[in-house]
């Protein structure tokens, strides 16, 4: 394969589809540090000229991780719909994007193609657009799932409540519960972050928030991000679960890092269709994030968003209710700054929906990147007008135990409120119900955590 | 006459719409003055009465529409301005020396280069490998390494207590403990490269974590049995939220040396640790004051 393009008379020449695909991507600080960006932003547009005429066929027979050296290049390969993929095969990359982007193009025929793309299609097809090419194809894209909730249907923009504890208190945790709760906030997961990763933690936390759901009937899920091993022992000690979650990676040494495998979260998958509190039939959660597999140096010289998709292609293996990019969580050597954090949050949520995930964001960024308040109140709202499945929310945005800043109760219901979105059918019937909503707008209960005391 | 062509024109323009009236001027309602009341020090609590006795979060901060009040606006861009200051400093020249320290800096050559570059981070530049190797002593149990990383401020206000409450829990198991060093510009896996330059069986690296909002006070531990370059994060075990507000200094400690005890014992750390033995120690009861400082009072002087 002769991977060349010539401009103004310099002949940009590129070793591989995997050289290729780094070459072509947005400046990203993660690809300057894995030495796999462009040297210059001409050799940039070369490389995207070259990508252009690639074929997805040619794409499929190169994945960034050889087939028998990673197992999350078997699971896209050997899952891969061959129906879907022979639709799509034969186009280039550059007509791929033209296809996704005309209106006849429906959602329901993305939907049918999704299970044909391999990530690296995705993470291709990405390169060539901008971002509000970005936003237009995802905004088609429609993915709907189901636990409790129902999640994904258009006109629709979910939360997960997110009222993590440095110490694990519970009480602490359930004073955010409740007044994300009285926001509106919540319908996605309330889902915490335990600081202690064990069995008997994990249990506590989950049977408090399950009394909480229960008391006051709320139609929503509920989940403790403990190691997904931690998860499965406190599920043999009989407590509520509704979604199991996990970090992914992209490659199978990245999983290593995170000390999963294939093979074992097929048996969590298992175990939780049979013993978690959900009805179902989607049960699992997964987050993800530009950068994780280079900071395990696992990226084996692939770029971050390449390595990203592939995160999807093995997440989609177990029909998930929620898969969420943390995208500006681990610091600036990946995502330097606003424009780098707002472009991979809505890279991450177009792949994601392109392959067939209910896609939600963590629009956030560390205090040591140079991304401003304002500049991320923005990112929020290209992400719910591109049809984001959900954001996060916390008071006033602040996690006291993960130090960074992410959605506020407040950003949930603003945002709702502007671009005409609703919570999921059940949940915003709930909020009408205990009145922390009227007709959608604030009601007489807003903000008052004592709605679910 | 009018022309053909002017008759066309205005037959166009009329069947687009021109010859539609505009729609009627709305009458402005009279403006009333809004109930001086509602207006007047909004002061809600930084988090209400019975939920501050659990969290630091912001709750009960209430709202005007879907959007915050003006002293919350006012206090997050306070604490927004502590935590970037705190990301900014730098650890001082001669303060490691002065507090009796063995000074080590990274092959990092400045701040954004840190922030940028983990990899150099995690490496002592030649200089400080060549003084490391001099001044050190070799073939301790546990090597403890105080730095910087994200917060300076942190490592130069409460790494020095904690260093020693780790050194005094550690000697107190009958462990020895090597140098007592502190790492400019450092990551995580410096550990790795001094703790094996040392020959210690454990390396300790007690860094200033990310700070969080208004804070920057926080210390993160990180342990590793038999480091060597090309440890990675599932063969370290950690502690993090090392402040008042989570677990301080006198807490702290006896753990850590509970879990570097049980790493030599064990002769692994990391994923490979068994915790149910070091268990004991580290389930507690132990509750910390949760305190959130307002940054911003207003008033007085108009």
């Amino acid at each position: 394969m002769d991977l060349a393009a010539t401009i103004r008379g310099v002949r940009y020449r590129f070793d591989s589809v995997k050289e290729l695909l780094g070459r072509a991507n947005p400046p990203k600080s993660g690809d300057d540090l894995a030495g796999v960006s462009a040297r210059s932003t001409v050799e940039r547009v070369a490389a995207r000229a070259v990508l252009a005429d690639l074929t997805l066929a040619e794409l499929r027979a190169n994945p960034v991780v050889p087939y028998d050296q990673d197992e999350v290049t078997r699971v896209v390969e050997d899952d891969l719909d061959d129906l879907a993929y022979k639709a799509v095969a034969h186009l280039t990359v550059g007509q791929f994007r033209e296809w996704l982007l005309e209106t006849s193009t429906s959602g329901a025929t993305l939907r049918a193609v999704a299970p044909g793309l391999t990530p690296e299609m995705a993470a291709a097809v990405c390169k060539l657009m901008s971002n509000l090419d970005l936003m237009t194809v995802a905004a088609k894209c429609e993915v709907v799932v189901r636990a409790n909730n129902t999640l994904g249907l258009p006109g629709r923009l979910s939360s997960r409540v997110q009222p993590n504890h440095p110490s694990d208190d519970v009480d602490g945790i359930l004073a955010s519960a409740r007044e994300g709760l009285s926001y509106g906030c919540g319908d996605a997961v309330i889902g915490v972050n335990p600081a202690t990763d064990t069995p008997a933690s994990t249990a506590a936390i989950l049977t408090a928030l399950d009394a909480v759901c229960k008391r006051h009937a709320i139609p929503t899920q509920h989940c403790v991000l403990s190691h997904v091993t931690v998860q499965m022992k406190a599920l043999a000690l009989g407590c509520p679960m509704d979604l199991m979650f996990q970090s992914l990676a992209g490659t199978e040494a990245g999983n290593r890092a995170f000390g999963v495998s294939v093979a074992l979260l097929d048996d969590a998958w298992a175990l939780m269709k049979a013993k978690g509190t959900a009805r179902g039939p989607n049960v699992m959660y997964f987050e993800t994030g530009q950068g994780s597999a280079l900071s395990s140096a696992a990226h084996h010289g692939a770029d971050q968003l390449t390595i990203e998709a592939r995160c999807y292609g093995l997440a989609r293996r177990y029909r998930p209710f929620l898969v969420n990019t943390v995208v500006g969580f681990i610091g600036p050597e990946y995502l330097e700054d606003g424009p780098q954090i707002t472009r991979a949050a809505l890279e991450d949520h177009f792949m994601g929906k392109l392959l067939g995930l209910p896609m939600g964001c963590d629009a956030c960024f560390t205090y040591h990147a140079r991304m401003s308040q304002d500049e991320l109140e923005s990112t929020k709202v290209l992400l719910a007008a591109a049809g984001c499945t959900y954001l996060m929310s916390l008071p006033v945005g602040d996690d006291i135990m993960l130090n960074y800043q992410s959605t506020s109760f407040h950003d949930i219901p603003s945002v709702r409120r502007l671009l005409g979105k609703r919570p999921t059918p059940e949940f915003d019937a709930w909020c009408e119900d205990k009145g922390i909503t009227r007709d959608g707008a604030p009601g007489p209960r807003f903000g008052d955590a004592g709605v679910v005391a | 006459m009018t022309s053909l062509t002017r008759a066309l024109v205005a037959e166009a323009r009329a069947r687009r719409g021109a010859a539609d009236p505009m729609p009627p001027r709305i009458a402005l309602p009279p403006v009333v003055a809004p109930p001086a009341r509602v207006y007047v020090a909004r002061r809600p609590p930084l988090t209400p009465g019975a939920a501050s006795a659990h969290t630091t979060a912001l709750l009960g901060v209430g709202h005007v529409g879907t959007r915050y009040a003006t002293d919350v606006v006012l206090q997050f861009q306070a604490e927004l301005a502590v935590a970037h200051e705190a990301v900014a400093a730098e650890l001082t020249d001669g303060w490691a020396k002065d507090h009796g320290f063995l000074p080590l800096q990274t092959r990092v050559a400045d701040h954004r280069e840190y922030l940028l570059r983990p990899d150099l981070g995690r490496r002592l530049a030649p200089d400080a490998l060549a003084r490391l190797q001099a001044e050190a002593p070799k073939g301790v149990d546990v090597q403890v390494i105080l730095a910087d990383g994200l917060s300076a401020l942190a490592c130069m206000q409460a790494g020095p207590a904690l260093y020693e409450a780790t050194v005094a829990a550690l000697r107190a198991r009958g462990l020895t403990v090597g140098a007592p060093l502190c790492a400019k510009f450092a990551r995580v896996w410096l550990e790795d490269e001094i703790g094996a330059e040392v020959g210690a069986k454990v390396a300790i690296i007690l860094l200033g974590e990310r700070p969080g909002l208004g804070t920057g006070d926080g210390l993160s531990a990180y342990l590793v049995h038999g480091p060597a370059l090309g440890k990675t994060d599932g063969d370290r075990n950690m502690m993090s939220n090392l402040h008042a507000r989570g677990t301080p200094a006198e807490e702290a400690a006896p753990r850590l040396a509970a879990l570097a005890h049980a790493m030599i014992q064990q002769g692994t750390s990391g994923v490979g640790l068994d915790l149910a033995k070091v268990d004991a120690v580290i389930e507690r009861g132990y509750r910390a004051p949760q305190v959130r400082q307002r940054l911003v009072e207003r008033g007085g002087a108009r």
